[in-house]
């Protein structure tokens, strides 16, 4: 069991997942990271008065190396093919290395220095690059690049003009003008780096929606503030602000509350998977196929959901009624998770973009409901069988049809049209033959024979199709059926336009059937003939007043009367109780 | 008498035409379509035309659209509609409000010279031709109860040759009784079904066919 986006060609890659040493170690170095740059900050007097409280901006930073190494290796151990958990670490790492820059000793304090601004970098990168670890456009790769390039080697340049005391090992001259120039060309494309960032969260959730649950809509809104929050401090810095000290602390506040909403989205996901737990009792009280969608919906919060059935033997992807269905493309606005079963496909999943973010949530209630699934492909499949055996017999039928009708056009087209010739050329004959009595005769016996063919082949084309309902419609064509009934008819044809040809022969045949069955059971006095059209079906129905209790299972006619109505999607019925009548009912769908 | 014939085959179009120039009518225009009859018929002004229901190109229900159309742009044209089924159904469609000028035979009659040829005269000054089907199925049709049963035997055979659209001289020609005779028959009909009696001999076939239908 394994759910992938299906639109990946090459199958699965192959996933490192992260042992305990690796994680522990991870926890273990954030900790002592945290602890050591705490250590650092009180030890030393590197942090200046400009800072503010020595303490304070020391406890904010050890938050947010531990914060960040934490929610990196729960995110790393959590999903292991995704880049992000390991991009949070190396943030937390970086951040740890810059407060080398509050020591006094010279080797340390140029490495924490020449670092100060990575760390923005890197919020950046990680925060554009959530969920998957990875940046997608070309516009995101551009935005991190070039704040990478600014915040690594712009600080040097700052560190060789500017006053950095004692320690500075890059220290060349002090030239105040040209430390300027570049410390606001380094804020000022950082921050715009930044505030191009938030620009991009703010487009990317204009174009997936909503998420779809509010730890996540949080964690977004978290990682924009954080970048909004640089920005402005940088942009305070550069105009040299009154309140920079308090921006500052802001600043490292907010960014070390992005993990935090990581975690609490982590905790929500877990919540989110006590969902599954929900779909699978769900599951087994309800196994009806038609419940299967509405219950994943539930189980995902997401109500838009549908599923798609892979069928092998058809080449193409079902709804569970067995319809062909297309999948989403991708400028749809919608997703697809591909959920296999032992390397088969099996279903997919069409889900709203937002899912995309929880791919553990995806695969786990993929993975609980496979069982399901697969019940539900084997139901759809069933349908799909059902309706291509349905269509073949409409298909049998109508090409039966379609047959007749030819060959009672033919019938009317050629024989009927020539022997009605010949009959007129016979008497022409007759005509010129003077008087042998005996030839008039042979010849009158002739034109007799005539007619008698005459009238066999218009029985004969008569039973092939009834060409006066094609032609005329079924009103006129009933007239004649209810005129030659044994008992008086009542006839009521309530139309309005005329029914599809297939429907109007099918609808004589049944009045036909029906008229002639009242012939057979005797006892009837009289009887009615209704055509109605209601809801999208045309509905006929022949009443008698006879005995009933006719046996409606014998008899060909009826079968194939049923056969030619269900061929068209409709359905016959036949009520016969003892004593109260026969009643021949057919509903064809018409619309 | 000016005729004009719409039958898309030529086979019967000729037949029909030579037997209707043999028997004294000017043939003044012979069709494929429908449409070619509407213009023609405006052009020659016949006195009848006689028209297949099934005519090109779909084979359905031209000739009677044809029919019913003529009937009520050129009132004054007999139209007699010539079919391979005769219909209660299409009888009814086309003699909706009146029987005047107005026939509609099964196909085979026409090779009863004279009986076809003496529809056609009818029809052209006014006068109906039903075809005898017709008129038995509505004679055969059951009813609760029945006043046809009161009929004598040859009270019920002029009723058909009324219901037929023949004249009183027609049936009592084909009856060999006295035209006398046949108006007293008539006048008992009417009586014994509850039918007014009315004057002209085709708005009598109207009565009688309604009254049959119902």
């Amino acid at each position: 069991m394994s759910a992938s986006a299906p639109a990946r060609p090459g199958g699965r890659r192959r996933v490192r997942v992260p042992g305990v040493p690796a994680l522990s170690a991870v926890a273990v170095g954030g900790v002592v990271a945290g602890a050591a740059s705490l250590d650092f900050a009180l030890a030393n007097d590197g942090i200046g008065p400009e800072l503010g409280e020595p303490l304070v901006i020391a406890s904010i930073w050890s938050w947010t190396i531990v914060a960040y190494f934490l929610g990196g290796m729960l995110a790393w151990s959590r999903r292991p093919a995704s880049r992000f958990g390991p991009l949070m670490i190396v943030t937390g790492a970086v951040c740890f290395l810059v407060t080398l820059s509050w020591t006094t000793s010279d080797v340390p304090f140029t490495i924490g220095q020449t670092l100060d601004k990575l760390p923005t970098a890197l919020f950046l990168h990680a925060f554009l690059a959530f969920p998957t670890g990875r940046l997608e456009g070309p516009l995101e790769k551009g935005v991190v690049a070039v704040a990478y390039a600014t915040a690594i080697l712009l600080e040097p340049a700052r560190m060789a003009v500017g006053e950095y005391g004692p320690h500075n090992l890059f220290g060349v001259a002090s030239a105040p003008a040209a430390f300027n120039v570049v410390r606001d060309v380094q804020l000022v494309v950082l921050a715009g780096c930044c505030l191009g960032g938030v620009a991009i969260i703010a487009i990317r959730r204009r174009r997936r929606g909503r998420p779809l649950r509010r730890s996540l809509a949080l964690l977004n809104d978290a990682f924009a503030l954080g970048l909004v929050m640089i920005a402005v401090f940088f942009l305070a810095n550069l105009v040299d602000a009154p309140a920079v000290a308090q921006i500052r602390w802001i600043t490292f506040v907010v960014l070390g509350l992005a993990p935090v909403a990581f975690l609490i989205g982590i905790a929500h996901a877990r919540l989110a998977r006590s969902s599954v737990g929900e779909l699978l009792v769900e599951l087994r009280d309800d196994s009806s196929a038609a419940g299967l969608a509405p219950a994943l919906g539930r189980a995902l919060r997401d109500p838009s959901l549908a599923l798609a059935f892979w069928l092998p033997e058809f080449e193409t992807w079902v709804d569970i009624d067995g319809r062909a269905v297309d999948l989403p493309g991708s400028g749809d606005g919608r997703a697809t998770t591909l959920v296999e079963h032992d390397g088969a496909r099996l279903a997919t999943l069409v889900h709203d973009r937002a899912l995309e973010e929880e791919p553990e949530l995806l695969a786990a209630v993929g993975a609980a409901a496979a069982i399901a699934l697969e019940n539900g492909r084997l139901h759809a499949e069933q349908r799909a069988h059902l309706e291509e055996l349905r269509g073949s017999r409409a298909r049998v039928i109508q090409a039966g049809q379609r047959e007749r009708q030819r060959l009672e056009r033919d019938l009317h087209d050629g024989a009927q049209q020539r022997l009605i010739a010949l009959s007129l050329e016979l008497r022409r004959l007759e005509e010129q033959l003077g008087s042998d009595p005996n030839a008039r005769s042979r010849l009158d016996l002739a034109r007799r024979e005539i007619a008698t063919s005459l009238a066999e082949l218009r029985d004969v084309a008569r039973g092939l199709h009834p060409a006066v309902v094609s032609g005329h419609g079924l009103a006129v064509a009933l007239e004649q059926l209810a005129a030659l009934a044994p008992v008086p008819v009542r006839l009521c044809v309530d139309l309005g336009t005329r029914l599809p040809e297939d429907v109007e022969v099918a609808a004589y045949y049944v009045v036909s059937e029906g008229l002639a069955n009242v012939a057979k059971h005797a006892t009837a006095t009289s009887a009615r003939v209704d055509v109605t059209r209601s809801d999208g079906r045309a509905i006929v129905e022949v009443v008698d007043d006879g005995a009933g209790g006719a046996d409606t299972e014998r008899g060909s006619g009826l079968r194939g009367l049923a056969d030619r109505v269900e061929a068209l999607g409709g359905r016959l019925r036949v009520w016969s109780p003892p004593g109260d009548g026969t009643r021949l009912r057919a509903e064809m769908p018409c619309a | 008498m000016r005729v004009a014939i719409a039958e898309d085959s030529v086979l019967l179009r000729d037949g029909l035409a030579r037997l209707l120039e043999d028997s004294g009518f000017d043939v003044v225009a012979q069709c494929e379509t429908a449409d070619e009859l509407m213009l023609k018929v405006r052009s020659y002004a016949p006195d009848v035309v006689v028209v297949d229901i099934r005519l090109p190109p779909t084979h359905n229900d031209e000739g009677l659209r044809a029919a019913i159309t003529l009937r009520a742009q050129h009132p004054s044209v007999g139209v007699l509609v010539l079919s391979q089924y005769v219909e209660l159904g299409l009888a009814m469609e086309l003699l909706a409000d009146s029987a005047e000028g107005v026939g509609y035979l099964l196909k085979d009659r026409i090779s009863d010279v004279g009986d076809f040829v003496g529809a056609v005269r009818r029809v052209a000054t006014g006068g109906s031709a039903l075809d005898p089907i017709i008129v038995s199925t509505l004679l055969a049709r059951q009813r609760p109860d029945d006043p046809l049963g009161q009929l004598t035997p040859r009270e019920r055979e002029v009723l058909e040759l009324m219901a037929a659209g023949s004249s009183n001289q027609g049936i009592a020609d084909k009856l060999v009784i006295t035209l006398r005779a046949v108006e007293k028959y008539v006048s008992t009909i009417f009586a014994k079904l509850g039918l007014p009696s009315s004057g002209s001999e085709s708005r009598r076939v109207l009565a009688v066919l309604m009254y049959l239908r119902s």
